[in-house]
């Protein structure tokens, strides 16, 4: 008996350790937020309050909580504020510009690294060649490899092809090929993964049955490792999303520059507004935190597959 | 007859080169993006920008970053950051890991809320932890700046001096704003290293910490005796993969210091930047990308020794 109770005194104190650890760790979240809630005269304030729920009589009264929107509607103003002391402040631009450049960015960019990432993992997975090994190697070191080294190179040639006045070339293309540049080597690695995961009998019955390997591919291969391949649309998006230094760096017009870069500039300009701040991150954040909780296993088994073993 | 031989051969010559054609399109872009510019950075760090153009100069940019004060003051910080960062990171993923690693009714739940930091963007997490110390309006700023607490005016982690160094000119102790850095780094990549710590920890048979168990050792042993030699390399990749990050990561700077007060978070990631694109000092800050390649390459190849290691003892 006492060494049942012992155990669920010690799953207790291990579920207590981990809740505490889990809020902890959500506390810059949970502030942010409340920021992003809070109007202009409960944000300054000195000293801060918590949460805008204190009256003249009481320091917490929950019925008297001025929660506002004012910093949302500020960031989601179609025009920018003319008494503001920034007139040309970037308010409404985020949601306008930034955020539907990210998008774009985003998604080409994984649906291309998903179809090559693919070709590749499948070749990796299915073929014995000359120079395998040493090419799978040098894709896995390579996928270590971080963007900050590289850049100083990557803005010349950007800033070459840019005089070079190519018709159809601009800095999104550019920017798209660096970013499947830099987010494929470790998209292969987990493709490969996954289609090693595929028994090789499955895709030789098929062609036995008398399936074109085409067919094989298409019937057998492709709906199996689908849940893999979704998992690299869904890390190179986040990836790509969350991307600062490349887009900032290697994109000359302002208006093709993606939500990171609109935020940092809107940091500079806001510093003072820190609900408006607070509500243009939490506006930027959020589809990614919604994305991440309803398919986290497939957040999960990705990076497992790229991470553990690579 | 002939004209199906024809065909057929080609079909074949299709289907034997079909992995060459599957492959050439990944590795056209890795040369382009990855191999190209590394060797364009070599060429840039011997070149010197002109009103002409480019002029060879040698070793010039490697001597004049040397000759930099901040290029020290710099290696210095980046030390102090990544050994906070790492060491920080590891042992409280550890600790996690730990606790996650047995079998728990809300496993899931915990491993979702503690993962949510992984997919926010590093400017973001910046400006959360900037939010929570902005001179006078922070919310932390109540406590930080309350002369009582923080003697003698009170603490201001965004605008206060570093201390003075205890030896010579490294910069320990730190700022608090390096601190402040170092902590919303940890933060956010702390569920990466757990997972990681927690993954290599699965692997484990659990015979072996319970006939452990029976032959008397306590958890503290079974700690240190059996799952510390065991998860081993994956530490050791781990720190590796920290290094890395922490190395080369930029954008926590960027939106929670700035590299300042003074030079005081100023990391070599930042001062790459500064140097290249505030100074337009291409040639300069090629010298310094290639030393930090150089480092990154290290840790690399020690990540890649390691894991073969692991892949042979399986």
């Amino acid at each position: 008996m006492p060494r049942i109770s012992r155990k669920r005194m010690e799953s207790l104190l291990v579920n207590a350790a981990l809740i505490a650890i889990c809020l902890f760790a959500l506390v810059p979240i949970a502030t942010t937020l409340l920021i992003s809630f809070k109007g202009e005269r409960d944000i300054v304030r000195n000293p801060p309050n918590i949460l805008p729920c204190d009256t003249p009589t009481s320091a917490f009264d929950w019925r008297e909580c001025r929660w506002a929107l004012e910093g949302y509607e500020r960031v989601l103003a179609a025009k920018p504020s003319e008494g503001g002391l920034f007139p040309l402040a970037l308010t409404g631009n985020i949601v306008r510009v930034y955020i539907p450049n990210s998008f774009m960015y985003a998604l080409t960019t994984s649906l291309l690294v998903v179809l090559l990432a693919g070709m590749a993992g499948y070749a990796f997975s299915r073929y014995r060649f000359r120079g395998h090994r040493a090419l799978l190697v040098s894709i896995l070191a390579i996928t270590a490899v971080p963007l900050l080294t590289n850049l100083l190179a990557l803005y010349q040639i950007g800033a070459t092809l840019r005089k070079a006045q190519i018709p159809i070339h601009d800095d999104r293309i550019f920017l798209i090929v660096v970013y499947i540049g830099f987010f494929l080597p470790l998209s292969v690695w987990i493709a490969k993964g996954f289609f090693d995961a595929i028994p090789r009998d499955l895709d030789e019955a098929a062609l036995i049955d008398g399936c074109s390997p085409f067919g094989a591919l298409m019937r057998i291969i492709i709906p199996l490792a689908f849940p893999g391949l979704m998992a690299v649309f869904l890390l190179t998006f986040v990836n790509v999303w969350n991307e600062f230094i490349a887009g900032y760096l290697l994109v000359a017009k302002n208006e093709f520059k993606p939500a990171m870069f609109g935020l940092y500039e809107f940091l500079g300009q806001n510093i003072i507004n820190l609900q408006v701040v607070a509500a243009a991150c939490i506006l930027i954040a959020l589809p990614i935190v919604i994305l991440f909780i309803f398919a986290r296993r497939a957040f999960f088994s990705a990076m497992i597959e790229g991470a553990v073993k690579g | 007859m002939q004209q199906t031989g024809i065909r057929r051969r080609a079909k074949r010559w299709l289907r034997d080169s079909l992995p060459f054609w599957l492959l050439l399109p990944t590795i056209l872009i890795l040369l382009a993006v990855q191999v190209y510019p590394a060797l364009y950075t070599v060429w840039l760090s011997f070149q010197e920008r002109n009103p002409a153009g480019w002029e060879f100069v040698g070793g010039a940019n490697f001597r004049r970053l040397f000759g930099m004060g901040l290029f020290g003051e710099s290696i210095g910080h980046t030390t102090v950051f990544l050994l906070g960062y790492a060491g920080l990171t590891l042992v409280i993923g550890f600790v996690i890991a730990l606790l996650l690693n047995r079998k728990l009714r809300f496993s899931g739940l915990y491993i979702t809320l503690l993962f949510i930091p992984w997919v926010i963007a590093d400017i973001i997490v910046g400006i959360a932890f900037r939010l929570l110390v902005v001179p006078d309006y922070g919310l932390l700023s109540g406590i930080l700046q309350n002369p009582a607490l923080f003697p003698p005016n009170g603490l201001s982690i965004l605008t206060a001096v570093p201390p003075r160094p205890w030896i010579g000119d490294i910069p320990f102790p730190p700022a608090p704003a390096m601190v402040y850095l170092i902590l919303a780094s940890a933060w956010r990549a702390l569920p990466f290293v757990t997972l990681l710590i927690l993954a290599a920890m699965q692997t484990i048979p659990s015979e072996l910490v319970e006939s452990s168990r029976i032959d008397g050792a306590n958890p503290r042993q079974v700690i240190r005796f059996i799952i510390i030699p065991l998860i081993l390399p994956t530490l050791v990749v781990a720190l590796f993969s920290l290094t890395l990050s922490g190395m080369n990561g930029v954008g926590m700077v960027f939106s929670l210091t700035g590299g300042g007060p003074g030079s005081s978070t100023e990391v070599l990631s930042y001062m790459l930047y500064s140097i290249g694109w505030r100074q337009l000092e291409f040639g300069r800050a090629a010298a310094l990308a290639l030393l930090i390649a150089a480092v990154n390459w290290l840790l690399i190849g020690g990540t890649l020794r390691l894991t073969r290691v692991e892949e042979r003892s399986h």
